[in-house]
């Protein structure tokens, strides 16, 4: 074997990119390395290890557990401007998030995530502040707002829609 | 008048209820009626149930768009992520007939059906297709002659165009934010990162330093090439970070300015003569100067007109 060459496993690539696709990259087979939506990405300016083109490509050379110890998909701003300009439809943010929620299914997410989803889960906001009525009252607002944290019952539906999904199987709740 | 449903979503109900009161306040002063969506959730955020599982995103986001057409009403939003998400929860569900199979067995569970009678609108979107630029500069009391806005439109006000009913003629070159700041008779100069992400949301997360990093490059693209009096935003994610961030680049020494950051309907509403410790009053940047200005007697448009 010459030094410095990769050897590709077919069975790899297989699996690889039916991962992707079954999680909503469906387009993935589609990239042709163009780099259109690295120019356009704020994952790209900030200089983060991997963007939309160069995951792609791992995933199409079946490296599918080469990365799932980084994090930089977190870091995706599910902004869409590779959705936008991508000339072969790509779809390059849904494969991003088709393999977060590989990774997320593999339990290699961050800390943070755990946080929102418990507070989806509990309050029906991933983004919740316990002063928030006081806060409200300050600019002549009701304390109480008209969304889930207020309505039991409309907090029993999210959290009958979560206890059916793969998500459970993680026990995060 | 049109009504429409107020979806809320997390951070202006429960950080940022200055935000909601400016809708509550500016929007039925133009034409827009307000009902609120009693029990909506969370969006739900990308970096939840979007990053864990498809069906289920959609099932959730779905289930608070029923909530509108139960009303009847088509859905208004301020948040750029809500908007993000329920846009494109909408697109997937009605061009993909077995995510949408999916989603309505999700629904079954909790007793409700997904009809497809609601659209969804960002709140820019909203009131530049139903109020328009025109009508908005009848019902100002204060104009903004002689100041100048760097605008920040927000990504998913922006991409992908395809979700959205009302669209940009070039998202890379926003203009719908710009035209309404116009209204309120600004000036609205271009600057070269214009478009550029703020480095809000996963990305802060993530890797605050990089988040900050992309935060400083656009202000100081905005303050040396414009020298804005404001930033007026279109995105209450946005507005944290181009308010909160930009605090933390000035005490470390990053920065050595500061410019005031609104939310777009803060503004308007302080145009409008509405009380800035309701509309306009959870900040990080000072804003008491700029506001102190804006609703001055020299800036009263009858007297300017006179």
């Amino acid at each position: 074997m010459y030094e410095g060459v990769v050897v590709l496993n077919e069975k790899d690539r297989e699996l690889a990119i039916k991962t992707i696709m079954e999680r909503g990259g469906d387009g993935v087979l589609r990239c042709i390395q163009c780099g259109a939506c690295q120019s356009t990405c704020p994952m790209a300016f900030a200089d983060f290890t991997l963007n939309p083109r160069k995951l792609i490509r791992l995933i199409q050379l079946g490296f599918l557990e080469e990365m799932i110890e980084d994090s930089s998909t977190w870091a995706c701003q599910a902004c869409n401007r590779c959705v936008e300009i991508c000339p072969r439809n790509v779809k390059p943010f849904e494969i991003v998030f088709a393999y977060r929620r590989y990774q997320a299914m593999e339990l290699a997410f961050s800390t943070s995530a755990v946080q929102s989803q418990m507070n989806l889960y509990m309050k029906g906001h991933a983004v919740f502040s316990e002063a928030y009525k006081e806060t409200r009252q300050k600019v002549g607002l009701p304390p109480e707002t008209p969304t889930a944290v207020s309505y039991p019952e409309a907090l029993k539906e999210i959290q009958t829609l979560i206890e059916n999904s793969p998500i459970m199987e993680l026990g995060l709740f | 008048m049109k009504t429409m449903g107020l979806f809320l979503g997390c951070n202006i109900p429960l950080k940022l209820p200055d935000i909601e009161q400016s809708f509550r306040k500016a929007l039925p002063e133009l034409g827009i009626d307000l009902v609120d969506l009693e029990g909506a959730s969370c969006c739900p955020s990308w970096g939840t149930l979007p990053s864990f599982d498809l069906p289920t995103w959609l099932a959730v986001s779905a289930r608070n768009i029923t909530l509108a057409e139960a009303k009847d009403v088509d859905v208004v939003t301020g948040c750029n992520s809500c908007f993000g998400i329920l846009a494109e929860t909408k697109h997937i569900i009605e061009h993909d007939e077995e995510y949408r199979k999916a989603v309505q067995e999700k629904l079954a569970l909790i007793n409700r059906e997904y009809k497809g009678t609601s659209q969804v609108y960002h709140v820019l979107h909203a009131l530049y297709k139903f109020v328009g630029p025109e009508k908005i500069n009848e019902k100002i009391k204060y104009t903004l002659k002689q100041l100048t806005i760097a605008i920040q439109v927000g990504c998913h006000a922006l991409w992908p165009s395809k979700v959205m009913a009302i669209k940009e003629p070039n998202p890379f070159f926003p203009t719908i934010l710009k035209e309404l700041c116009e209204a309120l008779e600004a000036d609205v100069p271009h600057y070269s990162r214009i478009e550029a992400c703020c480095g809000m949301g996963g990305m802060r997360s993530t890797n605050m330093e990089k988040s900050l990093g992309l935060l400083k490059e656009k202000l100081i693209s905005i303050k040396e090439e414009i020298d804005a009096d404001m930033i007026v935003v279109g995105c209450s994610s946005c507005y944290l970070q181009m308010d909160g961030g930009q605090k933390i680049l000035r005490d470390r020494g990053e920065i050595d300015f500061e410019i005031p950051v609104f939310y777009y309907t803060q503004l308007l509403a302080l145009c409008m003569g509405f009380d800035p410790k309701q509309v306009a009053a959870i900040n990080e940047i000072p804003r008491e100067e700029i506001i102190a200005r804006i609703q001055s007697e020299e800036r009263l448009k009858e007297k300017q007109e006179g």
